[in-house]
């Protein structure tokens, strides 16, 4: 017997039902097309969202000893109260915070970035720094050492206008200084959610800026002789014991923080995506109930002949689940390749699926499986319960 | 030659009468008495058999005629155990059909009973040979299905359209496979409402011929019914169906030749 018999007479509900199946092409078509898409909805959007949480952790890690220090601005009779830190402040963060680096930030609420053919670069902020060399290492170029008219740019503003050391950029910044500098370094990517958002800053030497108050410090603790909380706390003693004037944070929790939000925010991309599996469900529901009617009188025969009522449950809620089946074995690899284009943009390699990722993806295809199957079980059930007579006529 | 109708000879054969109990053949399969049928459409009570007799014995070859809704289906319904009667006693092998569970008479059906119906009721994804397969497609006996099926095929005269899809058949051939289909379980009764009501005369009795040839072969009784006054030529026993009660039954078989008039 030739293995293709031997699989029919072996497994003849699945065999009949793969038959049924391609009497109606089409309508079975469409079926496993809205599998796919709820499969691929799951598993790209479970494995891309990993990658994208990848991203983001790979960013914190050079920030584990790292808090930061805003004034905690007040809103009274109109006007914005303790808006900066002085350099008396500065000064006592550093000796409150011991052995840590301290980095005063210029933030100016007014300014503009523009290259020397004049386009402006809209999303590129301005800060001034004293040492970025402190803080950030150059991808392109060397960081400066005695810091005076040069600037350096974040990775992403470089690559999106094509900028490279040695170019020139004009910065303008209201009420300080209108010039141009020389682009003396490019940072390394730092990520989106690093401190003071390096990536899309454009850093000026704090020298350019007249004014004396800074908008936010960093500090920074070598975390293999201090403890960033220790910093924090005493930070906090010095600024906060009367009344609440500057909030420190540390980079750690705001990892955290992002963690918890990116796992409600993927959670909710991810019910979309089971959104997705219910619209199939309902679309395989539809067919087999078609399916059911359009064959009651062949099933009616079949009940007549002497299959059990189990039998005809068993051979339409088969059909059913093949549909899934092939939905998944074809929304599985789609979503895995989408992964991969989400893992190359990301994190630069194809297969840096997480374990997280891929489990994503597993949901996806047994979610797509087992959708159909209860799909297809109020239909083949409804069927079955036909009474053969009623059926044939 | 037809009695005058009257109680008595309303009923269809041997079962329950005094003055034909002696006929009763001990081995009959399956057997009725005062059968009632009564359907309810619309809150309005149909009642389709009216108290009728009946008992098939084995290699029997009856024929059921009568006129449209006269209650020749709902008959061959109850003796196919598709449906259950309002009132009487129906026995399968001296067993009350009334006390099955619907499992059980699936698979009492299974075991005693092939159909042939008018609209062939292939199934059109499955070749002849497959459609004759398929009563036993889930028993797992793939091999002597097979064998069983093609023999039966042959022995219908389509031992040459064993891969054919039913599309690719004609009407009488399609009826052919559907009663090589009817004999793979080795039932004791084939049923076969108007097994000839969509095939042109001669095909017809062709089909006839062969139930008539295969009762003998396999050892297996036929209950047909049909309008069509030819078919119940070929029969041993014509039973008249009028608005739900046996008018009429003729017997030519020697052992029912006395017939039920007292
Ligand atoms: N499922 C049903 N529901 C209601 N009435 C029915 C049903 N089946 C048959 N009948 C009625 O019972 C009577 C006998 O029908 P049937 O046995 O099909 O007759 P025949 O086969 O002799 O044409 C008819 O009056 C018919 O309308
Ligand atoms: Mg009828």
């Amino acid at each position: 017997m030739n293995p293709l018999r031997w699989l029919v007479g072996r497994f003849p509900t699945l065999a009949l039902a793969r038959r049924n199946l391609s009497r109606a092409t089409l309508r079975s078509a469409l079926a496993i097309t809205a599998v796919v898409i709820g499969v691929v909805a799951i598993g790209a959007i479970g494995t891309g969202g990993e990658a994208f949480k990848q991203d983001q952790l790979e960013a914190y890690e050079g920030f584990g000893g790292t808090a930061t220090v805003e004034p905690d601005v007040q809103f009274e009779d109109g006007n914005l109260t303790n808006t900066e830190l002085s350099d008396g402040d500065i000064d006592r963060i550093r000796q409150a915070a011991g052995s840590a680096t301290v980095l005063p930030v210029h933030e100016p609420a007014g300014s503009f970035v523009q290259t020397q053919s004049g386009t402006l670069l809209f999303r590129a902020r301005v800060k001034g720094l004293e040492n970025p060399g402190e803080f950030y290492e150059a991808r392109n170029g060397t960081m400066p050492d005695n810091w005076r008219r040069t600037i350096v740019i974040g990775a992403r503003i470089a690559d999106q206008n094509d900028l490279e050391p040695g170019d020139r950029l004009r910065v303008n910044v209201t009420d300080e200084f209108d010039r141009s500098f020389e682009i003396a370094a490019v940072l390394k990517p730092q990520g989106f959610s690093a401190p003071l958002g390096a990536d899309r800053t454009v850093f000026v030497p704090a020298s350019e800026f007249e004014s004396g108050g800074y908008e936010q410090a960093i500090v920074r603790v070598d975390t293999t002789t201090g403890s960033v909380d220790a910093a924090t706390q005493a930070i906090e003693r010095e600024f906060n014991a009367r009344e609440q004037l500057v909030r420190v944070e540390q980079v750690q929790e705001q990892r955290e923080q992002f963690t918890e939000f990116f796992g409600t925010v993927n959670q909710f991309l991810i019910g979309v995506g089971a959104i997705s599996l219910l619209v199939a469900a309902v679309t395989i529901a539809n067919t087999m109930l078609m399916a059911a009617i359009e064959r009651e009188s062949e099933i009616g025969v079949l009940r007549a002949y002497g299959y059990p009522k189990r039998a005809v449950v068993s051979l339409l809620v088969a059909e059913s689940t093949i549909l899934g089946v092939v939905g998944a074995a074809i929304g599985a690899p789609l979503a895995l390749g989408i992964g991969m284009a989400i893992n190359q943009l990301l994190l630069g390699d194809p297969f840096a699926f997480t374990a997280a990722g891929l489990r994503y993806v597993g949901i996806g295809v047994g979610f797509g499986v087992v959708t159909a199957l209860v799909a297809g079980l109020y239909p083949a059930w409804k069927a079955a319960n036909k009474r053969p007579v009623e059926a044939l006529d | 030659m037809a009695p005058e109708p009257n109680e008595d000879d309303g009923r269809w054969q041997e079962a329950g009468d005094h003055a034909t109990s002696e006929t009763i053949p001990t081995d009959a399969i399956i057997r009725g008495t005062d059968v009632v049928k009564e359907y309810e459409t619309g809150g309005q009570i149909v009642r389709a058999l009216k108290g009728v007799d009946f008992g098939i014995a084995p290699a029997d070859f009856v024929a059921v005629v009568g006129p449209s809704g006269s209650g020749k289906s709902t008959l061959l319904n109850l003796l196919g155990l598709l449906d259950v009667a309002t009132s009487g006693d129906v026995r399968l092998r001296g067993r009350d059909v009334s006390t099955f569970t619907d499992r059980e008479r699936t698979r009492k059906r299974k075991e005693t009973i092939g159909f042939v119906f008018q609209s062939f009721y292939l199934i059109p994804t499955l070749t002849a040979l497959e459609n004759v397969e398929m009563p036993r497609m889930l028993d797992r006996t793939p091999t002597k299905t097979r064998q069983r099926a093609r023999q039966l095929l042959e022995r219908v005269g389509l031992g040459d359209r064993l891969d054919h899809y039913p599309d690719e058949l004609s009407g009488g051939q399609k009826q052919r496979v559907a009663i090589a289909r009817s004999l793979i379980n080795d039932p004791d009764i084939v049923l076969a409402d108007e097994p000839t009501g969509n095939l042109d005369r001669d095909t017809g009795d062709r089909i006839l011929e062969l139930f008539d040839e295969l009762r003998r072969d396999e050892n297996v009784a036929v209950v047909t019914v049909t309008h069509d006054d030819y078919v119940a030529e070929a029969a041993d026993r014509v039973v008249t169906l009028i608005d739900g009660r046996i008018r009429e039954t003729e017997s030519r078989r020697a052992n029912f030749e006395e017939g039920p008039d007292p």
